[in-house]
């Protein structure tokens, strides 16, 4: 298990890396590795199990340098190119979460040789007229200066869970935690901010070129990006044999379940 | 000798909020519900306000000050070119200042670049161009994301006043607002171009983006202890550091006044006022009941490194002028300045003497105060106030700044 950090197109991207096998390669969310902590989950551990796995920061967030260029998801998507390159990866399995699946989802469109298969929890990136993506940014400013309730609910199945009251304690956590969702924020209004909000309109159409095996899974009580959107992945992907929903969990739930979020990709990875 | 430049800034807030909206809602921005709106009731308030600020005219006021804001009840101006157009006819004497414009809700920055030079040619010269990027809000308002507000802003700010002072057409090969035909017509009567008035919070970006242009710096708090002083020793370095030198008129800063015939009638007077603004409309801006917009995690403009900065200067849930629970703690916050002429001159005295700023931008009309109160006030702050006001800062700024006139002269009192 190593954190390092590599360079790609002039800028430092900070990795985290465990295990051995086949490469695969996971982009975080809010709740998650880099987006709150520098440690990896149980998850990533399980994980590491199987695979090489590689998580990189996205751009300003932990040790990676902030992307001058970054406006769009497709700026997001460019980077992580020149990273993939970075690191000689060719082949890989992608496995990403809220936003990290959402750039997942826009690489394995453009890329699809690349990507040896997909797998997407609570991913945002489509457009679900009906069902809007949460407001993670107005949740994000507590109540009261101190309250963080509104953002734990979002995120995980309730705002009382011990995990979330841990990774997003009301007052202050400690700096460097406080910082690194700071930089996640940071990072999502760069690109997740202007309208569209979290989604690119036209991923929906372009879906059916990642034609990989894929796996799409949701947190039963996802209070961030509604179900919706897990069954319209779900649908338009070509290689998924339908949306897995984990039963009593919100949207972190790879955080929340994770012997059982970790045995169902390993099982669809093998 | 240059007196303090003293100027009546008008928020218009909504005053017809029911008595129980502090208990019934989470916030006065955003998201409190416009079904609260009387149309009825407010017929005619905006022509109050107008003319609260035409009687600042005739009673001599260096000018006035309009902000925009949107989806909030604490200032009814989402369009403050409005209002201002309407000054230009309403008034004869005094500079209008819009501070500011926010650039980034805007699709394009020609559209203020016109609005302001028309404002211009309307008011025969009296425009001071006040921009800013919009805070937490804004975000909100108009789904304008934090992390790149800044540098459109300044993009943005630095094509309007290109498109001031340099000939048409020409293209700007912007990042944000790209234009193959920047051409505007009309064009300012101030040359080489309206006074330029940024907000700040003591950021430094914004400090030293001021500085590198020469543009007045706006303290956008609203309350005066040390850190006021502390800005403009802030903004002296800054400065140094790029070759200009302070003086009181590259600088403004709010604050709030009623003036009573004495202390016991003021705070009488303006109580319920001063209440309503503080627990109704800075509720969602600068109070921690409820969900507060203007700063924090959600709405992430400041860089990285400022935000670690702040985490390691402050306390979480630190109390916020409207969190004051009583008249003492708002007393000591300085920031709503209550009293007979005497005690509201003396303690503007003591602010001038502490922070060598020049241009105060002062707020009279507070949450749902009456106009013939909100007058009455006025009157006695241009009769009681300002001539004591306008003697002793000249002086005081004479002594301290040598070459104030030269440079005054050099560049003009708003910039």
């Amino acid at each position: 298990m190593t954190a390092r950090v590599i360079e790609a197109a002039g800028r430092k991207i900070g990795i985290f890396e465990a295990g051995a096998g086949p490469p695969l390669v996971y982009l975080h969310g809010f709740a998650d590795i880099h987006g709150v902590t520098a440690e990896p989950f149980p998850f990533h551990t399980a994980l590491a199990e199987a695979r090489r796995v590689i998580a990189p920061a996205h751009p300003g967030c932990a040790e990676t340098d902030e992307y001058e260029d970054l406006y769009t998801v497709e700026d997001a998507v460019y980077h992580y190119l020149e990273v993939l390159d970075a690191l000689e990866l060719d082949r890989f399995d992608l496995v990403g979460h809220c936003m990290g699946g959402w750039i997942a989802a826009e690489l394995a469109v453009r890329h699809p040789r690349r990507v040896a298969s997909l797998t997407l929890m609570g991913a945002s990136g489509l457009f679900v007229p009906g069902a809007p993506i949460g407001d993670v940014f107005m949740m994000a400013q507590p109540e009261r200066g101190i309250d963080y309730a509104g953002l734990r609910e979002m995120l995980f199945r309730s705002a009382k869970e011990p995990l979330a009251v841990e990774l997003f304690p009301d007052g202050r956590g400690a700096m460097d935690d406080e910082v690194r969702r700071y930089q996640m924020l940071r990072f999502a209004s760069f690109i997740g901010f202007k309208p569209p909000y979290f989604y690119n309109a036209s991923l929906i159409n372009r879906l059916h070129r990642a034609d990989c095996p894929a796996l799409v899974l949701w947190g039963e009580d996802d209070h961030m990006v509604p179900r919706a959107h897990g069954e319209a992945y779900a649908a338009g992907l070509p290689g998924c044999n339908g949306l897995e929903i984990i039963k009593g969990v919100g949207h972190a739930a790879h955080l929340e379940a994770p012997d059982e979020v970790a045995g169902l990709v390993r099982g669809f990875l093998s | 000798m240059i007196p303090a430049q003293l100027f009546c800034w008008h928020f218009m807030a909504y005053p017809h909020l029911p008595a129980d909206f502090d208990e019934k809602y989470a916030s006065g921005w955003v998201t409190v519900p416009n079904a609260l709106w009387d149309a009825e009731k407010s017929r005619g308030l905006y022509q109050e306000y107008i003319d609260q600020m035409a009687l600042a005219d005739r009673l001599g006021f260096d000018g006035f000050v309009l902000n925009e804001h949107h989806q909030n009840v604490y200032g009814l101006a989402p369009s403050p070119n409005l209002i201002a157009a309407t000054l230009t006819q309403a008034t004869s004497h005094g500079k209008i200042v819009v501070l500011g414009n926010l650039l980034p809700l805007h699709l394009t920055p020609m559209r203020v670049a016109e609005e302001y030079a028309m404002l211009d040619m309307m008011s025969d010269g009296r425009i001071i161009a006040g921009f800013a990027p919009g805070g937490g809000p804004e975000t909100f308002n108009y789904d304008v994301p934090s992390a790149s507000s800044r540098e459109k802003f300044w993009e943005a700010l630095d094509l309007i006043v290109r498109a001031w002072t340099e000939d048409g057409p020409f293209i700007h090969e912007g990042r944000h607002f790209p234009l193959r035909y920047v051409n505007p017509w009309p064009k300012p009567l101030q040359k080489p171009h309206p006074p330029v008035w940024v907000p700040g919070s003591r950021s430094p970006g914004t400090l030293i983006e001021c500085a590198k242009r020469g543009y007045c710096y706006f303290l956008s708090s609203r309350s005066h202890g040390s850190a006021t002083g502390r800005a403009k020793d802030q903004f002296t370095q800054v400065l140094e550091a790029h070759g200009r030198k302070y003086h009181p008129f590259r600088m403004g800063i709010l604050l709030s006044c009623y003036v009573g015939e004495d202390d016991r009638t003021a705070r009488a007077e303006c109580e319920e006022g001063v209440w309503y603004f503080l627990k109704n409309c800075l509720k969602g801006h600068l109070r921690t009941e409820g969900r507060q917009l203007t700063f924090g995690p959600g709405v992430p403009y400041i860089p990285t490194k400022a935000w670690r900065q702040y985490l390691e200067t402050s306390k979480p849930g630190r109390k916020l002028l409207g969190d004051a629970e009583n008249w003492d703690e708002l007393e000591s916050s300085n920031s709503i300045i209550v009293g007979g002429p005497d005690t509201v001159f003396e303690r503007l005295k003591t602010l001038i003497d502490n922070s060598d700023v020049g241009n105060l931008l002062i707020q009279f009309h507070l949450g749902n105060m009456g106009d013939d109160i909100t007058s009455a006030s006025m009157e006695r702050f241009a009769t009681q106030v300002a001539p004591r006001l306008r003697e002793y800062s000249a002086k005081v700024f004479a002594e301290r700044f040598p070459h104030l006139e030269e440079e005054y002269a050099a560049i003009g009192v708003a910039q």
